[in-house]
């Protein structure tokens, strides 16, 4: 089972090649949908008329997203949509990288793991940069399987053979390696 | 009959540069644990107050967590948004 310990100062994570293989490919799921690479990837760059946009490289505008993950996780800071969209275009792109950056990080020290193709333990891990990038799956996760307050009752009613219930396993698998953690910190 | 305030019981500097709040929404993924910890680690509170205010926002939806300037508030939504927290700021429709 894994488990996040205390180690010294640091933080350590024990894990089975199985869940490091899942958490890998949610971690990559969720890089893709963020856009690999380039912050500005996915966004309309072809109304560069204005000269300090093409200096600054600032999108002229950055659309809200279609994607109901990517709008949990890139989410307007405003109820006005004028003020949202303004606010959204001097901030997703940091907002982005930062998620991004925290999913590339766990990814990196969970290919230690997967490439070697055996279980163990992580080592050193930056407690908070895993915090957010687990929540940031567990989002995603919820956002797919339309979780509610009672989404753990639904969960254990669900027959075995429900192409649904190993989601669902996995979200709270998340959940509770994340309650784990915290339990360390606070 | 209107009661008139004295002009030194109205804080003007108050409403003009401080009229903004940010508000963090309840849902149904975030642990308790994890709300607490985050306004803790981003505002300082001790761990009774963050406490407090996180049992606002899953009892009551929502709790106000910082007010300020709107610049101030915008810092604190992106900090936020950034640890995966649904904020959102506004005018303090209080005033």
């Amino acid at each position: 089972m894994s488990n996040f310990e205390k180690v010294g100062s640091g933080y350590s994570l024990d894990l089975t090649l199985d869940e490091a293989q899942i958490l890998i490919n949610l971690v990559e799921q969720l890089l893709e949908l963020l856009g690999e690479g380039d912050f500005f990837h996915h966004y309309d760059s072809h109304n560069l008329d204005d000269p300090l946009a093409q200096l600054l490289a600032m999108p002229a505008e950055i659309v809200t997203p279609d994607d109901p993950v990517l709008l949990r996780l890139l989410p307007n800071a405003y109820a006005d949509p004028e003020a949202a969209s303004d606010f959204r275009r001097y901030t997703e792109p940091q907002l982005r990288g930062s998620k991004q950056r925290n999913l590339r990080l766990v990814r990196e020290q969970l290919t230690v793991l997967v490439d070697e193709n055996h279980g163990g333990v992580i080592e050193d891990l930056d407690a908070d940069i895993w915090l957010k990038a687990i929540n940031d799956l567990r989002i995603a996760l919820s956002i797919r399987l339309e979780i509610t307050e009672d989404s753990f009752e639904t969960f254990e009613l669900l027959p075995d053979e429900d192409p649904q219930k190993p989601v669902y396993a996995v979200y709270f698998w998340l959940g509770w390696l994340q309650e784990n953690l915290l339990g360390l910190l606070l | 009959m209107v009661k008139t305030l004295a002009k030194e019981e109205v804080n003007f500097s108050e409403l003009i540069d401080r009229p903004w709040i940010t508000i963090v929404w309840d849902d149904p993924v975030n642990l308790m644990n994890y709300v607490t910890h985050v306004l803790i680690k981003l505002f300082g509170f001790s761990k009774e107050k963050a406490h407090e205010l996180m049992m606002q926002v899953h009892n009551e939806g929502r709790a106000v967590v910082s007010t300020g300037t709107r610049e101030e508030m915008e810092r604190d939504v992106q900090r936020l948004h950034e640890h995966g927290l649904w904020a959102t700021l506004q005018r303090d429709d209080k005033i």
